[in-house]
């Protein structure tokens, strides 16, 4: 009676090994497997079948508001590149208007102020000879 | 790989008796096993088309296996705590049910004794014949922490199955 157990607890590991080989799976268990695979995949189609009752209005309606807001966006963003552009040529416009009085009061000295200016000393030189 | 159902099925019935005896062993309940098991199936299919090869679905398995149980472990608390109690308190089968019990059945109820990771690595060990470093990788567990659990989920099945190998070797 003792040597049964001392080799059982000899060889423990070994017994360990053979005693936890797999056990098999309960009968039908792989038919279980696939019906819930099958299941499961129903449900899918289903979900899928579903979508465009609501799912497709609600995309068209998110597609729409992105579309809306793209062109709004753009049309915003022309707009100020008109009032820029409008800017732009106004500020060329008073700048060539000032450069053409610059050349002139150049070229010429005597401008309206200078004429004026001119004719008030011509007047009190004339005064002083008479 | 190929998640077409023929070849789905073919791994379901190679591979059924492995992730039942991981999920039965760790559980110790057939009908929490078998949930546990077909799970386990289902998260398999969905993931098919990422695994390469054979080996990577037969480690996958044995890794979500092992996951699976410990975590139904887990929900069943009660059932846990009796366990930990158990194991904390050194005791051995109940004589009653244990006289009757045939030798797998009692190797089987000596490992539920053990803490739920102890329990792992032993399967992973004894039943999928993998090597400490394998249990590792499979696991995610340091090589010294299996290692750890290996030599003291032994050492505690030996001092256990002393008392209960005892009587069946006296029959």
């Amino acid at each position: 009676m003792v040597e049964p157990i001392r080799n059982c607890e000899e060889d423990f590991e070994r017994e360990l090994r053979e005693q936890l080989t797999a056990r098999d799976a309960p009968a039908g268990f792989a038919e279980r497997v696939m019906a819930r695979v099958g299941e499961r995949h129903e449900a899918h189609e289903r979900r899928w079948f579903r979508l465009p009752v609501w799912g497709w209005a609600a995309a068209a309606l998110v597609a729409a508001a992105a579309g809306g807001g793209g062109l709004q966006y753009e049309h915003q963003r022309q707009a100020q590149g008109e009032r820029a552009r409008a800017q732009v040529m106004l500020a060329l416009r008073i700048t060539g208007t000032t450069l053409r009085d610059v050349e002139q009061n150049i070229n010429h000295p005597v401008g309206r102020s200078g004429q004026a200016g001119n004719r008030g000393w011509e007047q009190k030189r004339d005064q002083k000879e008479d | 790989m190929d998640d077409s159902p023929q070849t789905f099925r073919a791994i379901v019935e190679r591979h059924q008796a492995r992730v039942f005896s991981i999920a039965y062993r760790i559980v110790g309940e057939r009908g929490t096993a078998e949930e546990v098991a077909q799970d386990v199936f289902l998260e398999l299919h969905r993931g098919l088309r990422r695994l390469e090869s054979e080996d990577h679905v037969t480690a996958w398995l044995r890794r979500v296996a092992c996951h699976r149980a410990t975590d139904a472990l887990r929900r069943r608390a009660a059932r846990v705590d009796m366990a930990a109690a158990a194991y904390e308190d050194g005791m051995e089968l109940r004589p009653a049910a244990a006289e009757f019990l045939p030798l797998m059945n009692r190797v089987e109820q000596l490992l539920l004794t053990l803490p739920p990771a102890q329990r792992s690595v032993v399967l992973l060990r004894y039943q999928e014949d993998l090597e400490a470093e394998d249990i590792a990788i499979e696991l995610g567990m340091p090589l010294a922490t299996v290692r750890s659990h290996l030599q003291r989920a032994v050492k505690l099945l030996r001092e256990k199955a002393q008392r209960s190998l005892k009587e069946y070797c006296r029959g």
